[in-house]
């Protein structure tokens, strides 16, 4: 290459020139010796000798020859940190200039002058930049901020940076706007528990106001940042999918694509009864279909995009079959994709239309697209029940053709009919057999000789045909031998008299003159079946065989679910979610979708302490074979043994924290307990996954009561598939300590071989309840007077039948100190303390007769009155 | 987040390198440019990956106009921002090569300054841009009829009259006032791509047609234009045309732009032109063509008896005949067969609309039988079609307020290009 073989060619006298001409009085002589630095630059050559004369360009009124200045500065700055800290003046000096390009010009270089000494002198210029009067100054401020971060974080966050950068998502340009999203996105995905953006109802007004008025790129940055969001409710996602539906009539596909990640994931939410929901589905049509009217290279990253969404909602494009038609002049890798698309939309209504167009590929030039057409065909035929038979005749005219690779295809496919469909189409097989000579393909090879070991008893002359095969047993790939030996036991199995001879022949080939072991073990299984017990072997060998489904090649759901979120990245395209292919941890949290009509996320857990709603969780929904036993008579018999068994510990019935879906086969369910003075977290583990799970560990983020793992999470013997593991993991209360909302919250993150999951649960604040916590009645009293009366709460329990609360609670460590009765009431005064030394202090009206009990606490900390009261609850009740 | 652009001429000379994140290093240029003359042809140049650093690149003007990235960007965000730079460059620079980016390396930094900042786009318009930038545009070749490259718009017209000269539109729009610089000029040309399916008992399987109206201004002072389009103009398949010729579209997509206050009533465009090259207007229409389609094959396909394979074409344009006739079979088609592809190449220069053509093929196939004449076709037809637009639509007029002082030039154009016409036997 040109430019490599000049690199070490910049003389001393190129150089030498250039330095008398960057000093040089005229200002026109002075631009186009810059100009010529920065043609050397760009080629590779290295011009960093110039630095400090280019350096000294610097101070000009000319615009032109400034940019050009902090063109070269930008690049070499890096290399030369102590000569960039001479161009520090003239960038504070700018920053400080009447004309706005020359303020934005600054700030932006500075920024991307990446040396850690320049930062602390940017700090205060770019303070100034960010509460600008001028628009432009402030968008490059906004983006400026991302890059200081990106050199030091801290700084940033120290010097309060990031809440400036929050005012600015209120500004009045969308330019602004736009920009400090788009920085302040880049900057939370670093932080990924923070809640930098705090999406919240008014904030994503404001984004859907501006969303209006920026630019295409700006439109972009809004709408994903809108898709990160989580809706409260149906109402407020369908108010933002109707905002949105506007930008998919953009000319930017960009903007069309983000617009539709939004909209795919907010309509999750909404009921699919809704009358919106039906109107959203026909409106997400057009804009899919426009996007294929693109360049080849913008088609197939819509196509690799449209293939998710149909697999998530094939009803959005089931009218639009032809659309995917091929045309002839698109690109193999477009014509792939489209191929892809049309078997995943085929459906009874279409599948005429599409068969007549797979039947014209097959007929094509392109090898490699008429292979895949002829698969189609089988796949249409596995997938429409009603088409096989029109299938199988099509491919019979493709038989017809002699083409080598179409027959081969062909046979291929047809052995996947005959598994869904089988005892159906055996008429074809004669057609098949006259092909067996021109089959050079393994897997064609395999197939065929599959076929006629299967229908043995059919085929006059089976034991003749798979005898030619036979002949080069050992030239054959591991594929056709393994078929081979398969193909002749079921032959023997159904013909034993006239085919003796040949099994012999196949089992000493695969046992005595192999190398390959699972031929070798194949071949000793079936012997020792033939020769121990016939009747088995024929039980084993002509098993019923499971039926194939369309199924098999949709991508996992989890996996798609996760996609959809990503619907128009990188991720989209390769099909992988982006923590396969992005470093460090920029983009690795993981996306879900919203649940469909969930509610305002407290509202479900608001009960914390008892949990009748989790009751359902119990059985196992998977429908396994415990399930259901369990299932006819666990809920009368179960429960209640439940109850008066735990309710001493406020133990919560286990409830699934962690379902599989969302954790790559890993599903998490367990509850709390205290016992003889040590929190415990029982965990129950089970892989619902089909590969072993092993190397798992659990960390909690920062909460409200310093929880934390006291040990290391005890799963020692890696976990299979399908088993199940109970752990029960000591805490401890000397974590580091951050206030949940709500309190009790605990976040978890856990580990295994396969990716790190997160989840969040709520645990009975009772857990907390240490056993010393009886105070002396003068110290209740006196207590009770200190407390003012602001931190006092009242609240009611009703339905209560006991007799003596006292000894149930002393249970929960709540203990009773003095009790009397005044006018029928009884009097309970009651103390607690928590594991952080908090004391709360209860009275508790108790009237003969009326089931409704009064509780006050008060407590120095009164936020926990809330929590504790659901304790009392909880335990008074159970 | 775009962390580094640059521009490759096709033999991997570097024209333009400007990283925004520093992330990556250099050497990516050269690894990109091993990568992408290693790929084969079926595999997507889309997007490629080396180790973490991701690819996006187009190729226009014979260039290579590449961004990368290291988060999970979107590709189409890139590829659209790609092509936003290319049609940039080719407004500030006059025309896209390998010597205009090279002259004007310096203009193409500042742009690129403006256009992203940290990987983050800012702005793609010409209008915006004007703002900022100082440099001033190199011209290669001020004004030249050699210069080809916008040929095929006007197809064999270039000749003729009534045409604008080819190289008045790849001219730079800010070129201080020059030679022919102050020449006030707007282009509107509308643009059809059809693609056609026909099948092989000749009837129409899939006929649509995706259309643009794409507008070039050289006009510094223009603060409004208005372009009317036919009356009658529909959109969407539930309105019901009534009689006469009413042109009917699917779906239409505008510029950001352009407003539409008046289309409802009037079918008139408002557009802002700022100077340069931007589509104002996207349509499509899917299957129900207004006319049919423009070419018709009658193909008849036989084995003689010395086992040769006979393809007798008969190919009719059902355009409306020109008054002026022009003589039928030219004498400079061609045709030529193409082992490669295993296809026959015909080449017929002109086609008067209303003619027919006819073309006897003897071809000899070794192993013909009779189940692989079932394999012949399908037959494809590339052409262009000049002054046509087959939806029918039309601009009525084209205003430009306040009136523009001195002499100013308006050109309207149509035509309509094949994108894919595949006629099946």
């Amino acid at each position: 290459m040109r430019s490599v073989m000049f690199r070490f060619h910049v003389c001393a006298g190129e150089i030498f020139e250039l330095k008398a001409e960057l000093n040089s009085d005229k200002k026109e002589k002075k631009k186009e010796a810059v100009k010529k630095v920065i043609a050397s630059m760009t080629v590779g050559k290295d011009v960093s000798a110039l630095f400090p004369d280019v350096v000294n360009c610097m101070q000009t009124d000319n615009l032109e020859l400034k940019k050009l200045v902090y063109l070269y500065l930008m690049n070499y700055a890096k290399s030369q940190p102590d000569m960039a800290i001479m161009a520090v003046n003239t960038f504070v000096k700018d920053c400080e200039d009447p004309n706005p390009l020359i303020r934005a010009l600054a700030v932006r270089t500075m920024g991307c002058i990446r040396v850690d000494k320049i930062t602390e002198y940017l700090c205060e210029p770019l303070r100034k930049c960010l509460k600008d009067e001028d628009p432009y100054v402030r968008k490059t401020a906004a983006v400026c901020v991302a890059k200081l971060h990106d050199i030091n974080a801290q700084l940033v966050e120290d010097q309060g940076f990031l809440d400036t950068l929050k005012d600015l998502i209120s500004d009045s340009n969308p330019m602004v706007v736009a920009n400090a999203v788009a920085a302040l996105s880049e900057i939370a995905e670093s932080h990924p528990n923070s809640n930098l953006l705090d999406l919240n109802p008014q904030s994503i007004n404001k984004l859907l106001t501006a969303l209006n008025e920026c630019t295409e790129w700006g439109q972009i940055f809004i709408l994903d940042c809108l898709a990160n969001y989580t809706p409260r409710d149906d109402r407020e996602s369908q108010s933002i999918c109707e905002r949105v539906t506007p930008r998919l009539s953009h000319a930017n596909s960009a903007v069309v694509l983000s617009a539709v990640k939004v909209l795919m994931k907010f309509m999750e939410m909404l009921p699919k009864d809704l009358d919106y929901y039906g109107t959203l589905l026909k409106k997400l049509a057009p804009p899919l279909v426009t996007l294929l009217s693109a360049e080849p290279e913008l088609q197939y990253v819509a196509l690799r995009n449209i293939n998710l969404i149909v697999q998530k909602r094939p009803e959005i494009l089931k009218h639009e079959m032809k659309v995917f038609f091929v045309k002839y002049n698109d690109p193999i890798y477009v014509k792939l994709e489209k191929l892809d698309i049309m078997i995943r939309l085929a459906s009874q209504a279409n599948i005429a239309q599409v068969l007549a167009e797979l039947k014209e590929y097959a007929t094509e030039v392109d090898v490699d697209f008429v292979r895949k057409a002829v698969r189609a065909i089988g796949r249409c035929a596995i997938k429409v029940e009603q088409s096989a038979e029109r299938c199988v005749s099509t491919l019979l005219d493709l038989i017809q053709t002699k083409v080598n690779y179409v027959v081969q295809e062909a046979i291929v496919v047809i052995k996947d009919i005959f598994r869904k469909y089988p005892n159906k189409y055996e008429s074809v097989i004669a057609t098949l057999c006259e092909n067996l000579d021109s089959l050079d393909e393994p897997e064609a090879r395999a197939a065929m000789i599959w076929i006629v070991g299967e229908y043995a008893e059919r085929i006059d002359n089976a034991d003749e045909l798979l005898e030619s095969f036979l002949e080069g047993f050992h030239d054959e790939s591991t594929q056709v031998q393994l078929q081979l030996l398969t193909a002749i036991v079921k032959l023997f199995l159904k013909k034993p008299t006239e085919t003796q001879e040949l099994v012999q022949q196949v089992l000493s080939l695969a046992t005595q003159d192999s190398d390959n072991p699972d031929l070798r073990d194949r071949g000793y299984i079936y012997w020792r079946l033939l020769s121990t017990d016939p009747v088995a072997a024929k039980e084993v060998v002509l098993a019923e065989k499971p039926l194939i489904s369309e199924e098999t090649d949709l991508i996992e759901p989890t996996l798609l679910e996760e996609l959809i979120c990503h619907i128009g990245t990188l991720a989209s395209v390769y099909h992988k979610p982006p923590s396969a292919f992005v470093e460090g941890s920029r983009g690795v949290m993981h996306k879900r979708l919203p649940a469909q009509g969930t509610e305002c996320p407290d509202v479900g857990n608001a009960a914390g302490g008892s949990a009748p709603e989790a009751a359902p969780s119990i059985i196992p929904s998977q429908g396994d074979l415990l399930g259901d036993l369990l299932n006819l008579d666990l809920p009368a018999v179960l429960l209640p043994l439940f109850n008066t068994n735990c309710s001493s510990y406020g133990i919560l019935y286990p409830q699934v924290w962690l379902p599989a879906m969302k954790a790559k086969g890993l599903e998490i369910s367990g509850t709390f307990a205290r016992r003889a003075g040590v929190i415990q977290m029982e965990l129950v583990l089970t892989n619902k996954a089909m590969s072993v799970m092993t190397d798992f560990a659990i960390q909690f983020n920062r909460n409200s009561f310093g929880l934390a793992p006291a040990g290391p999470l005890q799963v020692l013997t890696p976990l299979g598939p399908n088993q199940t593991i109970e752990v029960s993991l000591p805490l401890s209360t000397v974590g580091p300590v951050m206030k949940m909302d709500p309190l009790n919250n605990l976040q978890v993150a856990v580990k295994n071989n396969i990716d790190v999951f997160y989840f969040s649960c709520q645990y009975p604040i009772s857990m907390l309840f240490v056993e010393d916590g009886k105070m002396e009645r003068q110290v209740f009293l006196a207590t009770w007077k200190d407390i003012p009366n602001d931190n006092e709460s009242q609240f009611q329990i009703q339905d209560c039948h006991l007799n003596s609360a006292s000894n149930k609670l002393q249970g929960s460590n709540i203990f009773t100190i003095a009790k009397r009765t005044v006018e029928g009431q009884d009097m309970l005064y009651m103390s607690i303390k928590l594991s952080n030394g908090i004391w709360v202090l209860a009275e508790l009206k108790v009237q003969a007769g009326n089931p409704n009990y009064t509780i006050s606490l008060k407590c120095r900390a009164p936020e926990v009155s809330q929590c504790v009261f659901q304790c009392y609850e909880a335990v008074l009740k159970n | 987040m775009i962390s580094q652009v640059f521009i490759l001429s096709s033999k991997g000379d570097h024209l333009i390198y400007k990283d925004f994140r520093g992330e990556a290093g250099k050497d990516a240029v050269n690894k990109f440019y091993e990568m992408v003359t290693a790929l084969t042809g079926g595999q997507p140049p889309v997007v490629m990956k080396h180790k973490e650093l991701h690819f996006v690149h187009i190729r226009q003007g014979g260039l290579y106009w590449v961004a990368t990235t290291k988060a999970d960007a979107s590709p189409f965000t890139i590829i659209e921002f790609l092509n936003r730079l290319t049609a940039l460059v080719k407004d500030y620079c006059g025309c896209l090569s390998e010597k205009s980016v090279q002259m004007n390396f310096a203009l193409i930094y500042e742009l690129l300054d403006e256009v992203v900042d940290f990987g983050y786009i800012q702005t793609t318009s010409t209008d915006i841009l004007k703002n900022f930038i100082q440099t001033e545009a190199v011209s290669s070749k001020p004004f030249s009829l050699f210069d080809l490259s916008n040929v095929g718009l006007f197809g064999a017209d270039t000749q003729q009259n009534k045409v604008a000269p080819s190289a008045a539109a790849t001219r730079p729009i800010v070129s201080s006032q020059g030679e022919q610089g102050g020449k006030n000029e707007i282009f509107v040309d509308v643009i059809e791509r059809m693609s056609v399916v026909i099948g092989a008992n000749g009837v129409l399987m899939k006929a649509d047609i995706e259309g643009e109206i794409r507008v070039k201004c050289y006009m510094p002072s223009c603060s409004e234009m208005r372009i009317g389009l036919n009356e009658e103009f529909s959109i969407g398949k539930s309105q019901l045309s009534g009689y006469g010729a009413a042109v009917r579209v699917d779906e239409c997509s505008f510029h950001q732009a352009v407003r539409l206050d008046e289309f409802d009533t009037y079918r008139i465009l408002k557009v802002c032109p700022s100077q340069g090259e931007q589509t104002v207007m996207q349509y499509q229409l899917c299957d129900d063509l207004p006319t049919a389609p423009p070419f018709r094959l009658f193909p008849s396909i036989e084995r003689d008896s010395g086992g040769r394979l006979l393809m007798y074409l008969k190919l009719r344009c059902d355009l409306p005949p020109k008054s002026l006739s022009q003589e039928l079979s030219s004498p400079d088609q061609s045709a030529e067969l193409q082992p490669k592809n295993k296809a026959v190449h015909w080449e017929i220069p002109r086609f008067p609309g209303g003619a027919q053509l006819s073309a006897l093929f003897k071809l000899e196939v070794s192993g013909l039988s009779a189940a692989s004449l079932q394999e012949v076709g399908p037959v494809s037809l590339s052409f262009e079609l000049p002054k046509y637009t087959s939806t029918g639509l039309q601009i009525r007029f084209l205003r430009l307020s306040p009136i523009q002082p001195g002499p100013s030039q308006r050109w309207v154009r149509y035509v309509t290009h094949s994108d894919s016409y595949t006629i099946r036997i």
